[in-house]
């Protein structure tokens, strides 16, 4: 009789940590997918929904995908989950792909099933988010049908041999769970990704979700250090994430495990770490272009130090050999100059003071001629960015309603 | 160390030109060039905005500017206030009037130690001016003061005067508030 209950005991608890750890593994799943960046709306509950995502085809909001069986997802079995997070058929109708069904249709179903038990324990919470508010025939959701069978390319995860087992699992992270794609892959005229452009870089909310295949990574400067500090607090040498990237940091990368944070890496760098950093002629650059020099020193050396130098990653980070100086497209140098940066805190002690946007202060002939000293004096690129490039930045900008902050 | 020749018109009068090395900070330059010490020093990574002082855009509208951040250059040129020029003046230099701002900061007993009030002297008198030419709904005063004068830290917490004394000067000033949206 004793040893029985010591066995049911055993059995019981065993049970219990079995079903705790899922939660975890679920939990950190969830992390790994960042699902509360969409599925919260600013200052809100996590995880209730409500965020809008302003679209060309109207706006569209994040639902409840706490178990409240009447506004959530309550009443969902696995099967349910699966259908909605891997081929985004949800139990009122097919999903706007807004929901990256394109990148979680990788998951594995072991990863499904945590996630599943994960969202299943959350406190049901009932919450009704507003309506979509979309246009015709956006508004109609049997046309997601047809979508999904015209743009949605079900292709496994290509896993090549000969690649280290760190490197798959980057590849999984990446692919699947972190759906980096859906940002930095450029999309077409119905909003899907060009698969044969696959993370070439996309404009989205008026910033460049950069270019982050491997070559473009090391052009930009990327090693493996940079990356992880990247990363885990959202600052480097090589410049900070900011837009939407800021939140991918805050709620997903920064609490992600060190080998998980360096499978990424590996994957993206390709397991290449070889990156010659070398600077550009801020002598030339001076004599080149004196303007923009008087301008950086006049305008931006006050936090971004007298060489370019800056001066802590987070609150002013160099220029000198920074990624943004150093991308292929200025579209980040001269959005930043143009709409400033928003003061930001990642956690209790990591935090940035914002920077100004000088749109009202700096014409499109002045931007150009200091983005075209950085670059030459400590990107390196080969192509000056024209008056022309600003003015066509600054419009895009204005249109869409990005340029109304003041100092 | 490399020098640029400044000029600008600070507090009504012309300054310059001088040779001032090239990363002089304008707050350095108020200082140390000009006499000119009621604008303070703060965080000097332009986080707390006790540094803020005014510049006239090409349209006359007036903007906050941060001083320690932006060295001397940015200022070329320009037409400045800082707190030495809000008050009226007598031939003598003599303060005859404080301005609305000022005088309303001292009514509310707005601030103790003092070392972020010109900084929300500036600050203020900036965000009067835009309500002069662009008056914001009667209903959203809280939001427009909070906006441009949220960003300026005060330890010793007068905020609450602060407001209070903005809002006193904007809702008693004609023309700066419309009605209600």
């Amino acid at each position: 009789m004793g040893k029985c209950i010591v066995v049911l005991l055993f059995l019981l608890l065993g049970g219990n940590v079995a079903a705790q750890s899922t939660v975890e593994k679920g939990r950190y799943l969830a992390a790994a997918g960042d699902c509360v960046a969409c599925h919260t709306a600013t200052n809100g509950r996590p995880f209730i929904g409500g965020r809008p995502f302003h679209t060309p085809f109207g706006t569209l909001y994040s639902t409840n995908i706490t178990p409240d069986k009447e506004t959530g997802i309550g009443n969902y079995t696995l099967e349910d989950f699966a259908a909605a997070m891997r081929r985004g058929e949800g139990a009122h109708g097919n999903l706007y792909p807004a929901m990256p069904y394109t990148s979680y249709y990788l998951i594995a179903d072991e990863d499904i099933a945590s996630l599943y038990t994960y969202f299943m324990r959350l406190p049901a919470v009932e919450h009704v988010v507003p309506n979509n508010d979309l246009f015709f025939p956006a508004n109609l959701r049997f046309g997601l049908s047809f979508w999904d069978w015209a743009f949605f390319d079900k292709a496994p995860l290509v896993q090549p041999e000969g690649k280290s087992p760190e490197w798959q699992r980057g590849n999984y992270l990446v692919n699947a769970l972190g759906h980096c794609g859906e940002c930095h892959t450029p999309r077409n005229f119905a909003f899907a990704m060009k698969r044969d452009e696959k993370f070439a870089g996309n404009i989205l909310e008026g910033w460049d979700a950069v270019d982050i295949r491997a070559e473009s990574l090391r052009r930009q400067g990327w090693d493996r250090a940079q990356l992880r500090l990247l990363f885990t607090t959202g600052a480097s040498e090589r410049g900070t994430a900011f837009g939407e990237m800021f939140s991918v940091v805050k709620h997903s990368l920064s609490r992600l495990s060190d080998d998980d944070i360096n499978a990424i890496i590996t994957y993206l760098l390709d397991g290449d770490d070889n990156v010659a950093v070398n600077g550009g002629d801020s002598q030339l650059a001076a004599q080149q272009y004196a303007q923009g020099r008087a301008d950086f020193v006049a305008y931006c050396a006050g936090c971004h130090g007298r060489e370019g130098s800056g001066v802590t990653p987070v609150f002013a980070p160099p220029m000198d050999r920074n990624a943004g100086v150093r991308a292929e497209s200025p579209f980040n140098m001269i959005a930043v100059i143009l709409r400033g940066l928003p003061a930001q805190r990642m956690n209790r002690t990591n935090a940035r003071a914002g920077m100004p946007g000088f749109h009202r202060e700096l014409d499109d002939a002045r931007v150009a001629g200091l983005v075209n000293f950085m670059r030459s004096a400590w990107g390196g690129a080969e192509t000056p960015v024209t008056q022309e490039k600003v003015a066509e930045i600054r419009h895009q900008l204005r249109k869409d309603d990005y340029l109304g902050v003041v100092e | 160390m490399a020098k640029i020749p400044v000029s600008m018109i600070v507090n009504g009068e012309k300054v310059g030109p001088l040779e001032v090395a090239e990363y002089t900070s304008m707050l350095d330059f108020l200082h140390e060039y000009l006499n000119l010490t009621g604008t303070k020093l703060g965080c000097g990574i332009g986080v707390c905005h006790a540094c803020t002082i005014v510049v006239e855009g090409e349209d006359g509208a007036l903007e906050p500017v941060r001083s320690c951040i932006n060295n001397v250059g940015r200022f070329n040129g320009k037409v400045v206030t800082t707190v030495e020029g809000q008050a009226e003046l007598d031939a003598a230099g003599e303060v005859v009037a404080l301005s609305p701002v000022q005088q309303a900061f001292l009514r509310n007993f707005s601030f103790q130690c003092g070392w972020c009030t010109a900084g929300f002297v500036n600050g203020a008198t900036a965000l009067i001016d835009r309500l002069k030419r662009d008056p914001a709904p009667a209903d959203k005063v809280e939001e427009v003061i909070g906006e441009a004068l949220g960003e300026h830290i005060c330890r010793c917490t007068g905020y609450v005067r602060y407001f209070r004394a903005v809002r006193e000067v904007i809702e008693s000033t004609p023309g700066l508030l419309k009605e209600a949206e």
